[in-house]
């Protein structure tokens, strides 16, 4: 329960779906909407995660 | 399907409608005639409290002293009704030295927060700015 790519895909599950409903109207508009804010959430994620791998932990 | 009732049409006062909204997340979109938008918003709202109360996090009021606590506080009330009752029976302490008490913030920040959002969003529809 306390893994870290589980949770945040959660909480990008989460939003997606939220600000999908919130902004976007028509059906098709809003599935196209949801992948996108899913896929930066997360592939975004897993981008910077890998981006800050050179840096020293302390 | 029923129809919609079309933005700016409301059946009780705007600010009371507000409030119901915060109180319950969905609820404001319910009473305009937004039904699945509403089910989804409550849906989305409660599991992301729920997951917060299961890892650990902390139903966060200010502190003195501590700035950011009153930002986090904003949030953290913004859950509205599942706050005061999750407070009132001792849930939402927050365990500070658990894994997972940072996520279970966010969590309860990210949960409080979207219900704030759905008050500004059933103020547009109760105006009539928004029109779905």
């Amino acid at each position: 329960m306390v893994d870290h790519l589980t949770l945040m895909t959660l909480h990008a599950l989460l939003i997606a779906v939220f600000f999908s409903f919130l902004w976007k109207s028509d059906k098709h508009e809003r599935t196209v909407y949801f992948w996108k804010v899913f896929g930066a959430l997360v592939l975004g994620a897993i981008a910077l995660g890998w981006l800050m791998y050179p840096f020293p932990r302390s | 399907m029923p129809e919609r009732p079309p933005a700016g049409s409301r059946s009780l006062p705007l600010a009371v409608l507000m409030g119901l909204a915060w109180l319950v997340p969905g609820l404001g979109h319910l009473l305009l005639g937004r039904r699945t938008r509403a089910a989804v918003f409550f849906v989305v709202v409660v599991i992301g409290f729920i997951v917060g109360l299961v890892l650990d996090g902390e139903l966060i009021l200010p502190h003195a002293g501590d700035p950011l606590s009153y930002l986090a506080a904003i949030a953290s009330i913004g859950n509205g009704m599942l706050f005061f009752v999750a407070h009132s029976v001792g849930l939402g302490q927050g365990v500070v030295t658990s894994p997972s008490y940072e996520y279970g913030n966010t969590f309860l920040l990210t949960a409080g927060m979207m219900n704030l959002l759905l008050v500004l969003d059933v103020h547009d529809i109760g105006t009539g700015k928004k029109e779905w």
